[in-house]
């Protein structure tokens, strides 16, 4: 067994990518992941850690040196937020684009402007079509988890596509939990040593992504939706190999509260689910038969299992911690929608937006949004954004 | 071995075929670099002339027979890194890593990762094959682009005539990164070109090395193709574009050159600098000067 300690989001997510093995570690500081990339230089540098540490000049550099590392067959790792993010979407695209597995963890950041470093999830939302796998966690022990589990997910010959371990900048980067940090030895049963082949190599020459036509592109693109489809069900079986080895499950694609028998739900992802949780357990004391669904992957999108979930319920809404320009709304709230056949006639639905750069998700304001709900469910159709202020 | 014992026996492993230009001095350059590091290497070939002229394959045809791949615009130099890593991590040092890239991915927008590389030390043979212009895409201008030069985003207009600017000394601002070893060649110099491959090779076993090539294009600067080599002498001639190398920080002029061709005589019969004024030229002149000057003075 493991060792039961108290650690930060970041340390969590060092920790685990230690425990994972990697080849090769390139990351660039950037608040409020920094912590992240210390604490594995510390590893390093320590001797704790048998990797080797590029400490690189920017985010594009960060991610295109783990590329050159995963092209020559190595399991690799980084971590970055917001601006860092946006600086390394070039090879970021093409790292999934080449079908190379390895995971990235995210804090969470607001993207300037206005010029913030605080909360958000704007930074992942705004690349949520490169074609990585992305899940967002809620506890500091999801994220220790999510980084073992992430490279299994990865790894999968029929998936070979990279994944984000997202979590909550300052939220749940910098807040202490109590979390179960298993032993190397659990870890490696669990988590093979990295076998697939390399594809930059002297004995098998080949070119690493020639120019290619569209007919063979056209072939490419498919399979790597395909591939995103398949991650779909891998990711189940992965989080339930991880509960017999570990004995810790988080649901796979979604997690529900008290939703099962409700009439309304609150759609949540990463660190305000806990705040939520409460809200619902609080409005059922009143009598309010409420429930709550947590978005965990939100790529693949997880769309029968939230079809499913929300399948007989009122009301519901999305509370969504950055923006889709385009909609007046937040982007899990859209994606949400299109997941749901008439949407308008079989529920009372409305997007609501909070946690800006930083700004707090409090209880009142989801207890006011259940109370929103609750007031309307009987009147299906799209209501009014609902703007968690803080004044 | 002599040079011409070098690049007669070793094999080829750019393919032919390859769809470079007529007098390409970066095809010379690319083949010659390829053959002398041989197979038991991994390039990477950004974007630019060499990438267009197939040198990175083109759907299930290879342009070279040892591993390759064609690089971000913006980042051989750490990409390389990581590949280099991995290769050290597993204890295959015996491969080369190498990079050949043209001046705008490794001048402009590639400048950082290379930089980057440079100080890391990161163990690998980084080229550039200096065309001066993203001759690629139609010739637009870049930061090693000769003052003067008419090119399509510098147009020889009536109220600008050419480059405003001087091209930037990449080079010497590599040598300054304290690299294990770093160059100037030319293929009108094929001796020493030769010599500064295999010490640039040898280097990367140890540390960063970095080899920037002369290299003229017909095509973009409007010359006869069976000229391209008479251009890239009378740069070195006229100090244009002094060879000179930094080995562990030592410095060595290879061309010594203390009456050198006068601009104007480089200039002639070069198209891009067709309309150039007597006060370029000038400007040129002094610009060569110092260039030369300086390594003078970094050689003792």
């Amino acid at each position: 067994m493991g060792t039961k300690i108290a650690l930060t989001g970041n340390h969590c997510a060092s920790r685990a990518a230690a425990l994972c093995r990697p080849d090769v570690i390139a990351a660039y500081p950037i608040t409020p992941q920094s912590s992240v990339v210390e604490s594995l230089a510390d590893f390093v540098y320590g001797g704790k850690l048998d990797a080797r540490m590029v400490q690189v000049d920017c985010e594009h550099s960060a991610m295109s040196v783990v590329q050159g590392a995963a092209a020559a067959g190595g399991r690799v790792f980084t971590a970055t937020s917001a601006q860092g993010l946006a600086l390394m979407y070039e090879p970021y695209f093409r790292m999934s684009t080449l079908r190379m597995p390895m995971v990235m963890a995210i804090a969470t950041r607001e993207m300037t402007s206005p010029e913030s470093i605080w909360s958000g999830q704007q930074d992942v939302m705004s690349v949520h079509d490169a074609g990585w796998i992305q899940v967002f966690c809620e506890s500091n022990q999801e994220i220790l988890d999510m980084i073992i589990q992430g490279y299994r997910i990865a790894e999968n010959p029929d998936v070979q596509l990279p994944v984000n371990i997202c979590y909550d900048g300052f939220y749940s980067s910098h807040l202490v939990e109590g979390v179960d940090v298993p032993t190397q030895e659990e870890v490696d049963a669990f988590l093979p040593a990295y076998s697939l082949p390399a594809k930059l190599d002297p004995d098998h020459p080949q070119a690493l992504d020639p120019m290619t036509p569209g007919a063979l592109m056209m072939h490419y693109r498919r399979s790597h939706l395909e591939a995103m489809q398949t991650a779909l069900n891998v990711l189940e079986d992965v989080d339930q190999e991880f509960a017999k080895a570990f004995g810790r499950s988080y649901g796979g694609a979604i997690d529900t509260y008290r939703l099962d028998d409700a009439e309304i739900a609150l759609v949540t992802i990463g660190s305000m689910t806990g705040t939520a949780r409460d809200a619902v357990d609080i409005a059922r004391e009143k009598g309010i038969r409420a429930g709550l669904l947590k978005l965990r992957f939100f790529r693949p999108f997880p769309a029968a299992k939230v079809a499913r979930a929300l399948a007989g319920k009122k009301a519901f809404s999305v509370v969504d911690r950055s923006v889709c320009f385009g909609w007046n709304a937040g982007p899990m709230y859209v994606e949400t929608c299109a997941a749901l056949k008439d949407v308008d006639e079989r529920f009372s639905h409305f997007a609501t937006i909070g946690g800006l750069g930083g700004a707090d998700i409090s209880l009142d304001h989801l207890l006011t949004t259940l109370d929103l709900l609750n007031s309307s469910r009987n009147e299906p159709g799209k209501k009014p954004v609902n703007w968690l202020m803080v004044d | 071995m002599s040079y011409i014992d070098v690049l007669k026996n070793a094999p080829q492993v750019m393919t032919p075929g390859s769809s470079a230009c007529q007098g390409c001095g970066g095809e010379i350059i690319t083949r010659k670099i390829m053959q002398i590091a041989g197979k038991n290497s991994i390039f990477a070939v950004p974007p630019g002339c060499m990438a267009g002229a197939g040198v990175d394959g083109w759907a299930y045809s290879n342009g070279c027979t040892a591993p390759i791949h064609i690089t971000l615009l913006d980042n051989t130099a750490s990409f390389l890194s990581g590949v280099s890593e991995m290769y050290q991590r597993r204890g295959r040092t015996d491969v080369n890593i190498v990079a050949i890239a043209g001046d705008g991915a490794t001048a402009d927008c590639g400048f950082q990762s290379l930089s980057g590389a440079a100080e890391r030390g990161t163990k690998m043979l980084y080229v550039c094959y200096d065309n001066e212009g993203y001759m690629n895409t139609g010739f637009q201008r870049s930061s090693t682009t000769s003052l003067g030069s008419r090119t399509s985003t510098t147009p020889a207009g009536k109220a600008i005539n050419g480059k405003p600017q001087n091209a930037k000394n990449v080079p010497l601002i590599l040598a300054m990164h304290g690299i294990e070893y770093c160059a100037t060649a030319s293929p009108s110099n094929m001796p020493d070109f030769v010599a500064k491959v295999q010490k640039g090779l040898a280097a990367s076993k140890n540390g960063f090395a970095y080899l920037h090539v002369f290299s003229p294009c017909p095509t973009g600067w409007a010359f006869r193709p069976n000229e391209s080599i008479a251009v890239a002498r009378r740069a070195v001639q006229s100090n244009q574009f002094p060879l000179w190398e930094c080995d562990k920080g030592e410095f060595r002029l290879n061309y010594k050159n203390p009456n050198p061709l006068p601009i104007a005589e480089f200039v002639k019969g070069i198209g891009k600098f067709k309309a150039l004024t007597e006060e370029q030229i000038e400007q040129l002149q002094k610009a060569a000067d110092a260039r030369y000057a300086i390594v003078c003075k970094l050689a003792g």
